[in-house]
């Protein structure tokens, strides 16, 4: 048996070291994965990481798209902490993304839990309907919802006059006009997390239930004991999604809002978009962006550690 | 057998490539021009239609028009020219003008004599598209002013004669007759609506005597007595409920507004009287003389259609560009674009709404020639929407107009290093 990779003992296979040394340069355990995984390599590293050096580099520069870039080290950064548009469109991204992941975490999880056993009569119509809005472009729902929600032009405004009453400044108030803007986001995407939602349910093992109720567990003892232990990985996958696109919103509330009134709704990458192609500062803009990259980056790192843990069930 | 198949394949293989060849040379005079354009309304086609004639008599000319939605054009034509790719022919505005001067084709280079081609063109307009080196850039199209379009159809139910109390109103006048009016029309709900746009905002800051920019244009000034009286005006008629608040703090659109007839009166551009030609049907509307506060003044600017240094087909860019901008062309255009000619020598006979261009030329004539150097300047166009945001936070209550000037003097500033 000289030479055999394999020692059976108790029928679990058992790999020696000269096995590894045999396998070494086995060209389909080694060369062959990273070959496949080649293209997305390339395409990642032409796509995120070089343009993300690129901007790096950029951040530490002063430069107008018809200009010659100059270096001027972290000129743009401390610029930044003293810029007090920029602090208020951070704090909008913050409430803003704090509000809509939460929101929409909720939300998407009462959709899946409502929607996810195919017992009611009509369930796929209701899955259809609530998932149709995250296949339409945000700036088309964006048109829509000003339609909407204008303040003089809008359809419930409109209604509310006709019945007597007086119009409701949906987004030309600040409070008002931020609560607008996460109601649409909600509105817009959780059909989409409740999708992956539905996915995680539909993959937990119904005997897991059955057990319970024969023990009598209570529904929420069920909900909080199986259901959401082992559907925290699928829910880290939603927080982090969710979260992400939230940093980046930026057609929907540029639509909807301009960033207004003022700078109620501006988050930070409609600054970005202004400093760079309205204000011509591509530096700026750039260490702007670097800085929202940190805040995405920190915010999954720590979704990650709070929620990432494995869970296993007896 | 094998070597007489093989002989005809060859021979084949060779007539087919001398006739690709021979294709290939007789197409070789084939330009296509990319021709980047924005709409105000339908002005595509009737670019299209205008020179339509210059493109029978020059069947190798093709054009590839690119219309890209007015607010995201600049970035686009920026990224292109950025990108070592600008359009052969495009469609700009005097903002945009001042943003890609450097990198337009001077028309120096292309005729014979160059002061003969200025001077067929309306002063305001050479001095647009003129670069810092006094070359001319772009060939104006159409010229563009502020004023007032009114809802004729209410002022005539208050019983007013908006023809005779326009003739010479103050601000302060207006906005009692504009009180009358509004009251006698249930439906109505305000007096003015004005765009969201500083340009439009300025055409009040110029008439409470304010400026952008000091005299010589080396620094913003927007901190002076005019500028801060305009903006605190601006709010009081907001406050007032003279102006919907849904235009500037929501970003409602004016004109949908007017045509509504929520509104008595728009202050807007002159493309809006073909607008207004071809949308409003269920009342009458007219161009009114804006009321003065200081003075009287609008605000002057054009379209243009210019080339770039680095377009492929450059030659055959310009020619187009000169058939566009002759006298019977133009005359052509302006007519069926509701628009005001660019060229001294035109003499167009709109359809309708005669009267209506009249009143727009008369504001232009009236306007301090300033502000067409202010509108024209590459650094006060990179602060306009601060401006923008802090008029915004003036009419919230945020901050008070002093601090808004102030705000804005400290950023733009920085521009002007």
């Amino acid at each position: 048996m000289r030479g055999s990779t394999i020692v059976s003992t108790d029928r679990q296979p058992v790999y020696h070291n000269h096995m590894k040394r045999h396998t070494k340069g086995n060209f389909h355990q080694t060369a062959a994965p990273l070959l496949f995984l080649l293209p997305n390599i390339l395409i990642f590293g032409l796509f995120i990481i070089v343009p993300a050096i690129q901007g790096l580099r950029m951040s530490l520069t002063e430069w107008g798209v018809f200009t010659t870039p100059r270096f001027i080290g972290f000129a743009n950064f401390v610029e930044l902490a003293q810029d007090a548009v920029f602090w208020k469109t951070f704090s909008n991204t913050i409430v803003y993304s704090l509000f809509t992941v939460s929101l929409i975490m909720v939300y998407a999880l009462a959709l899946a839990l409502l929607l996810y056993k195919n017992t009611i009569k009509g369930e796929k119509i209701f899955r259809s309907l609530f998932y149709i809005p995250s296949l339409l472009s945000m700036i088309t729902v964006g048109i829509a919802w000003r339609f909407i929600l204008g303040d003089e032009m809008g359809i419930i405004n409109y209604l509310l006059r006709r019945f007597g009453g007086s119009g409701i400044p949906w987004l030309t108030d600040s409070n008002l006009a931020m609560i607008s803007i996460i109601g649409v986001s909600i509105w817009a995407q959780a059909g989409y997390y409740m999708v992956i939602l539905i996915a995680g349910l539909q993959a937990i093992p119904i005997e897991l239930y059955e057990a319970a109720t024969i023990d009598g567990a209570s529904r929420t003892k069920t909900f909080t004991a199986i259901t959401i232990p082992l559907l925290r990985s699928t829910l880290l996958v939603v927080m982090v999604l969710s979260t992400i696109a939230s940093f980046k919103a930026y057609e929907l509330i540029s639509v909807m809002t301009k960033g207004g009134p003022g700078y109620a709704t501006k988050l930070i990458v409609q600054q970005v978009y202004q400093v760079a192609f309205l204000e011509d500062r591509m530096g700026y803009a750039s260490a702007m962006s670097i800085v929202l990259m940190l805040i995405i980056s920190i915010f999954t790192l720590v979704q990650f550690k709070f929620s990432g843990r494995e869970q296993g069930y007896e | 057998m094998k070597k007489i198949l093989g002989i005809l394949l060859i021979l084949v293989l060779v007539s087919t490539t001398v006739f690709a060849a021979g294709t290939k040379e007789e197409t070789g005079k084939d330009v296509t021009l990319s021709v980047l354009w924005f709409n105000d309304a339908n002005e595509d086609e009737v670019f299209l239609n205008t020179i339509d004639d210059y493109l029978q008599a020059n069947p190798h000319v093709k054009l590839d028009m690119q219309i890209v939605a007015y607010n995201e054009f600049d970035q686009k034509l920026k990224l292109m020219i950025s990108g070592g790719n600008p359009p052969d022919v495009a469609r700009i505005t005097t903002n945009t003008l001042s943003v890609v001067v450097d990198s337009l084709e001077p028309i120096d280079n292309h005729v014979a004599d160059i002061e003969a081609v200025k001077a067929q063109f309306l002063p305001s307009m050479v001095a647009f598209a003129s670069n810092p080196k006094g070359e001319f850039i772009a060939y104006p199209t159409e010229a563009t002013a502020n004023g007032m379009l009114i809802n004729k159809t209410a002022y005539d139910k208050a019983g007013i004669d908006v023809d005779e109390v326009s003739k010479d109103w103050t601000w302060s006048e207006w906005e009692s007759v504009v009180k009358k009016v509004v009251a006698a029309n249930p439906e109505m709900k305000y007096g003015l609506s004005v765009d969201f746009t500083p340009h439009r905002f300025s055409t009040l800051m110029y008439q409470f005597g304010g400026h952008f920019l000091n005299e010589d244009q080396s620094n913003i000034e927007f901190d002076n007595p005019g500028t801060i009286a305009a903006i605190k005006w601006f709010k009081h008629v907001h406050d007032a409920g003279l102006v919907p608040k849904s235009v500037w703090l929501g970003s409602e659109n004016p004109a949908e507004l007017f045509q509504a007839g929520l509104v008595a009166g728009h202050i807007g551009g002159s493309w809006n009287i073909n607008t207004y030609n071809k949308n409003v049907a269920d009342f009458e509307w007219k161009a009114v003389r804006m009321p003065k506060a200081e003075i009287n003044s609008s605000v002057p600017g054009g379209k243009f259609i210019a080339s770039f240094k680095g377009s492929k087909n450059q030659e055959e860019a310009f020619k187009l560009m000169e058939a566009f901008a002759d006298k019977t062309h133009n005359e052509m255009y302006s007519r069926d674009t509701f628009n005001i000619p660019s060229r001294v020598d035109a003499q167009v006979s709109y359809p309708s709404n005669s009267n209506d261009f009249e009143v727009f030329l008369e504001e232009l004539k009236v306007t301090p020639a300033f502000t067409a150097n202010e509108w024209k300047n590459t650094n006060l166009s990179k602060v306009t929407t601060y401006i923008r945001e802090q008029i915004v936070e003036v009419l919230l209550g945020n901050i008070t107009a002093e601090e808004a000037v102030a705000n804005v003097d400290k950023k733009g500033a920085t521009y002007f290093k």
